[in-house]
């Protein structure tokens, strides 16, 4: 036992502190960036407000995501499903405008999806409308957002709460979901 | 209960009589290699259904194939008395698999369908699964595959396209059996039908050697034919309990 | 921490920055990328997103016409699989079937017109629009003599074929040709010379109780294989209790020779004379109690098994018992194909299987030979179909300037016939080519002008099997997806090209659709329904994929005159002496290459082959006992030489062949058809002699002698199997016949729960 290691660590001290405030540094930014920039309420190419639409109006969610019911996919409506009211109602509207921009020449609008699941879970709508959840239950009080952001953190946590709690047949079964 | 009496009585449990009654369906296949005439046609349905990369020569080369369904070939006899006898070797979903229980994060494991589920996203890639399978029928993604485009238009969007790193084997196209239940519940029916959900390869064996269904109801045509005289199981010395029933060929000279 | 002077300050500062900045970057880095949901502007009617639609068609991967359903997902075809209720395939499909998806999704097919802008063959094509591409050839079209244009297309039948037909009229040529590798021309012949029927019978293998197969594998290519393997299965189990018996006589075991019970090598070219010593065993045992059993004696008197047995190498003994077999069986059938039927005496061989047919009394029964009704469509494409020696008088044509333009239609005779014939060097004196295929092959490489079709997912056409399955069927090929590229069906561009050239009159259509609603107008009208009904008869038969008519043969099939006297077989003729060449080249199609086709179809070159498990390859087949004569193992790359050319190959030693035979498996061996197949393999068809049968002009494929040395050098044989003997393990397990017709048998069965003693688990003290 006639080495020891105190030497060295000595020699290292000056650098301990640099290593030390690099790594708050590292764990600060990220953060910093999961805080600021956690893309759960990205802009959209058309500032459609679900406010106006599923709140003040009160249109029912299956009426434009028409495929909820009978799809995996709930889909978003078709440009001309937007046309079909704002070809006449606030057709004056600067949004509106572009929306009949895109309408006009028959280009598909791509909106940016909010609710990205990876795509190893393979999650369909129509079962779960089926049983009767409401879309607020993972969406958010999305009738109250002008912007659509994510509300309810959409992990694995939250379906398999929901399992457990309403007791789903086998919905713990990883391959009900991971297929 | 202390932990060793906790695994005591799970081992009993598992190991009692009735414990596989539990199951909700016992999905099981049956091959008659009299009739399997090695044409391969199961191969490729099972690759355009579940999105199997194409590996490539070079990759081949190296031993890497990616066949969820392979017919193995034997030679017995020499010339001019030579006999070739094929054999569809598939992922045999084992009741007591030997892969599950080596699984250092349980990304595989047994599910309420008798299948051997088999969990993308969870695996960590140790292989060790694959070296514990007696029938070699796990296949590990040595790389991420491309398809040339626009060949990847044609991939099954039900089924996951796995990436480097993990294991995959054949799952009974559990998407086509998830889809028939999606199916069933939707017509307000609470069972799957006789026939309702084949595997791409049982759909498209020409021979009709594949014959797939649910072995807890006697009346399905695979509970029937599981119970020929002619049925055995692939390496069944080693008491893997495998869900692949094949019948044997019959040599029509001998006794 | 206590002193921090300025530098050091400034040290931490930079430090703390950098590792935000990293950490920043880190977070960003693992974030999900961003997705996007893009909607129609106006949603389709025919699918909804996330519902997979499903769409009926017939497969176009080869002759047999099965039909399918092709599942979509999103308007792209993401499966395809037999469709159930079609009667050639009933919801089955070979390989080569499924992978018709990687024929519409490949990256290598033609986007669109093109021209041809540097030499022939130098592959330098530059886009053009359809206009252009259209005039170009109209023009040429227009300014071509009587006879001089040859029009060479892949075979096709239907509305397609009367719409080539009427069109050729229209230009004043009679040149009409489709040609197929793969085409039963021997077959065709056999049956008109003996039945005097111009039709390929219905073969019922599936009621048949003893298969005795002269060559024809049945189960991998020979006419509609998916029929047959339905046939096949169910001949062996589904027959209550009765197990069918499947007899393969070939040089080499083909894949039907492996499914079957007995497996007898004989020398290629002569299963003619060992059928008439079958034949001639059941006449002089009694079998046979026809009212011209005399005139069957006198002409098979002179073959007895003993003479058969030294030309064939197939035991006296075995012939006899042969004869008996087939005889008892009831019914029993016997076919003829692979290299009993492309042979230089194929004909004859042909017509000595289908006189067994006769003889044991199947003709028009089940289990037997079913010949069908006439064709719903009238028009037959099978006068057009060319052989060898049409190919012959095509490529002398060429040499002597009769041909002004030569369209090409997804046929590839530059890669399909032998390098003797001179196909490639007569393109080179055609002033013009114009090709309407999908992919650039070594056909289309020397076109001139590029009019690319729409394959058969994306176009319309419609298809009445061949052979029939003993009724009237037709299935209509619609697109199952919006065609991906700026090609055309090939029916319209034909439509386009008359339309130029004025044929308005004779060819009135504006689209190939309605050239079929036509069509089928017609077809509808013969079951004289109620009027004005068409459109849900259309619907009806687009929906389910399928039509059929329950209308059989009338009358009794029989010999035609002049036949049994006329039945004899001649020797067959090897090209090459055997000193300078000992070995027979005996080239067969592969299943996953078909002929060549399925080369540029990653999934078919990843399929292994059944017999060898090689993948991306080309191999000669040798007999073990002749492989170690010569030194030679699996790998040894060797030289396979005949008198018209020499190719190379790895050599793999194969159990069930002939000791002076070799084979090798057609399909590789391309210089043009897209990544996947090109420089890969080697073609054997290339050295094959031009001999031909004289009685139907079909290329003798299996009688080409060769020559194999040894190159010294090895190559990798990529293969998927690994030990291809079982060495004890049981893994393919055995049972005789009587055991399994459910007397109570051995089992080598575990059952599923398993009893565990209570003291199994060793408790720790």
């Amino acid at each position: 036992m006639g080495v020891s290691i105190v030497p060295t660590l000595k020699v290292l001290k000056p650098a301990a502190r640099i290593v030390l405030v690099a790594l708050v540094g590292i764990a600060v930014g990220y953060f910093a960036n999961a805080a600021f920039f956690p893309g759960t309420k990205p802009e959209q190419p058309i500032a459609f407000s679900h406010r106006i639409h599923a709140g003040d109006n009160e249109i029912p969610c299956l009426y434009c995501h028409v495929q909820a019911r009978r799809s995996i996919s709930a889909g978003v409506p078709s440009v001309n499903k937007c046309m079909g009211c704002h070809a006449e109602v606030a057709a004056d509207r600067p949004q509106v405008a572009l929306l009949t921009n895109y309408w006009e020449n028959r280009e598909p609008i791509s909106w940016i999806k909010v609710h990205d699941l990876p795509d190893f879970v393979h999650f369909t709508h129509k079962r779960h409308v089926a049983a009767g959840i409401e879309c607020q239950t993972c969406h958010g009080p999305v009738e109250t957002m002008e912007v659509v952001s994510r509300e309810a953190p959409v992990k694995m946590g939250l379906c398999l709460d929901c399992h457990r709690k309403n007791e789903v047949q086998y919905g713990t079964d990883c391959w009900t979901c991971h297929k | 209960m202390n932990i060793w009496d906790r695994f005591v009585s799970s081992w009993r449990e598992f190991r009692k009589d009735g414990y596989y009654d539990e199951f909700d369906y016992a999905w099981t296949m049956t091959i008659d290699l009299d009739r399997c005439t090695g044409c391969g046609a199961c191969v490729t349905a099972c690759q355009a259904e579940n999105n199997i990369p194409i590996v490539g020569e070079e990759q081949l080369g190296r031993g890497r194939e990616m066949q969820w369904i392979r017919i193995e070939r034997y030679w017995e006899g020499e010339y001019p008395n030579a006999r070739l006898k094929f054999i569809p070797m598939l992922c045999q979903q084992c009741d007591a698999a030997p892969c599950e229980t080596v699984c250092p994060v349980t990304a595989t494991y047994h599910n309420q369908d008798g299948l051997n589920a088999q969990v993308y996203n969870r695996c960590i890639g140790t292989r060790s699964c694959a070296v514990y399978c007696p029938y070699t029928v796990r296949y590990f993604n040595y790389n991420d595959h491309r398809w040339d485009a626009p060949l990847e238009q044609q991939l099954n969007p039900d089924v996951t396209v796995r990436e480097k790193g993990v294991m995959e084997k054949c799952t009974f196209c559990v998407q086509r059996i998830r889809q028939a239940k999606d199916q069933a519940k939707d017509d307000g029916r609470r069972r799957v039908r006789d026939g309702e959900v084949q595997p791409a390869c049982v759909q498209t064996c020409p021979s009709e050697a594949l014959v797939f269904g649910d072995r807890k109801d006697a009346s399905n045509r695979v509970s029937k034919s599981m119970n020929d005289a002619r049925a055995y199981r692939v390496l069944g010395e080693l008491n893997t309990q495998p869900s692949v029933i094949y019948l044997k060929k019959v040599d029509a000279d001998a006794d | 921490m206590a002193n921090v002077d300025r530098r050091e300050f400034l040290r931490l500062v930079g430090a703390g920055g950098v590792g935000a900045g990293a950490g920043f970057m880190l977070a960003e880095s693992i974030k999900h990328p961003v997705e996007y949901l893009i909607p129609y502007p106006v949603p389709p009617e025919e699918f909804s997103p996330g519902i997979a639609t499903w769409y009926n068609s017939v497969c176009g991967m080869c002759p047999a016409g099965c039909g399918i359903s092709v599942r979509t997902r999103e308007g792209r075809a993401k499966k395809i699989e037999g469709n159930p209720l079609h009667p050639v395939n009933q919801g089955k499909l070979c390989a080569l079937g499924h992978a018709g998806l990687q024929v519409l999704y490949n990256p290598d097919r033609l986007t669109g017109p093109m021209i041809q802008n540097g030499e022939r063959g130098a592959d330098e094509f530059v886009k053009t629009t359809w206009e252009d591409g259209l005039s170009r050839t109209a023009d040429r079209l227009a300014a071509a003599r009587q006879d001089g244009i040859y029009f060479l297309t892949q075979g096709v039948r239907g509305h397609l074929a009367n719409l080539f037909e009427l069109f050729m009229g229209e230009l004043s040529s009679d040149r009409l040709l489709h040609y197929d590798f793969a085409h039963p021309h021997a077959l065709y012949a056999a049956n008109k010379r003996l039945f005097g029927e111009h039709q390929l019978p219905y073969y019922d293998i599936r009621n048949t109780r003893y298969l005795l197969s002269f060559g024809a594998d049945y189960l991998t290519n020979w006419l509609s294989p998916v029929h047959h393997s339905l046939g096949f299965g169910h001949s062996r189990h589904g027959n209550d209790g009765v197990r069918g018996r499947f007899v393969q006589i070939e040089p080499r075991m083909s894949i039907s020779g492996a499914a079957a019970d007995e497996w007898i090598p004989a020398r290629p070219g002569t299963e003619g004379f060992l059928a008439l010593s079958v034949a001639h065993r059941i006449v002089a045992d009694g079998h046979y109690e026809g009212d011209d059993a005399g005139e069957w004696r006198k002409a098979l008197s002179a073959w007895s098994p003993g003479r058969a047995a030294s030309l064939t190498g197939v035991s006296e003994a075995t012939i006899s018992r042969l004869a008996r077999e087939f005889a008892r069986a009831d019914p029993a059938l016997a076919i003829g194909g692979g290299a009993a039927a492309n042979h230089t005496n194929g004909v004859d061989n042909l017509v000595a299987v289908s006189a067994l047919n006769y003889l044991v009394g199947n003709i028009g029964k089940p289990g037997g030979v079913v010949f069908n009704p006439e064709p719903v469509t009238g028009a037959s494409a099978i006068d057009r179909q060319a052989n060898y020696r049409t190919m012959q008088k095509l490529v002398e044509d060429a040499r002597d300037g009769k041909i002004d333009v030569l369209i090409v239609n997804n046929t590839n005779p530059a890669f399909s016939l032998p390098l003797a014939s001179g196909f490639r060097e007569a393109m080179a004196a055609i002033p013009t080519i114009v090709s309407l295929s999908s992919f650039i092959d070594e056909t289309t490489l020397m076109a001139d002008v590029l009019l690319p079709s729409h394959t058969y997912l994306e176009g319309w056409a419609d298809d009445m099997p061949e052979p029939g399955v003993g009724f009237p069927v037709g299935a209509i090929s619609q697109p199952v997806v919006a065609p991906l590229y700026n090609s055309r069906s090939t029916g319209d561009i034909v439509l386009d090209l008359s339309g130029k050239l004025g044929f308005n009159e004779a060819i009135p259509w504006t689209s190939m659709e309605d050239v079929l609603k036509d069509g089928w107008r017609r077809i509808y009208e013969r079951g004289a329904p109620e009027p004005g009904d068409f459109d849900s008869f259309w619907r009806d038969v687009l929906v389910s994929g399928v039509w059929g008519e329950n209308v059989r043969r009338g009358d009794s099939v029989t010999i035609a005159p002049g036949a049994i006297e006329g039945m004899a077989v001649s020797e067959p003729r090897l090209a090459g002496e055997s000193g300078d060449y000992p070995f027979i080249l005996h080239p067969y199609l592969s299943s996953s290459m078909y002929d060549g086709r399925g080369a540029n179809l990653p999934w078919m070159q990843e399929l292994p082959d059944p017999m060898t498990s090689i993948v991306y390859g080309t191999w000669v087949e040798m007999n073990p006992v002749t492989a170690k004569e010569m030194g030679l193992t699996d790998g040894d790359l060797v030289t396979v030489t005949s008198g018209t050319g020499s190719i190379e190959a790895p050599v793999v030693v194969f159990p069930a062949i002939m000791p002076d035979v070799v084979a090798m498996p057609i399909g590789q061996g391309h210089d043009a058809l897209g990544r996947y197949a090109r420089n890969r393999g080697a073609n054997p068809i290339e050295i094959l002699a031009p001999e031909t049968d004289s009685a139907s002009g079909n290329l003798a494929t299996s009688a080409t002698r060769v020559a194999l040395a040894p190159t010294g050098r090895r190559a990798t044989l990529v293969k998927t199997g690994g030990e291809s003997r079982q060495l004890g393990r049981g893994i393919v397990q055995s049972t005789g016949s009587r055991s399994s017709r459910g007397h109570s048998a051995k089992l080598n069965s575990i059952p599923i729960v398993v009893e565990v003693a209570e003291s199994a688990v060793v408790e720790s003290a």
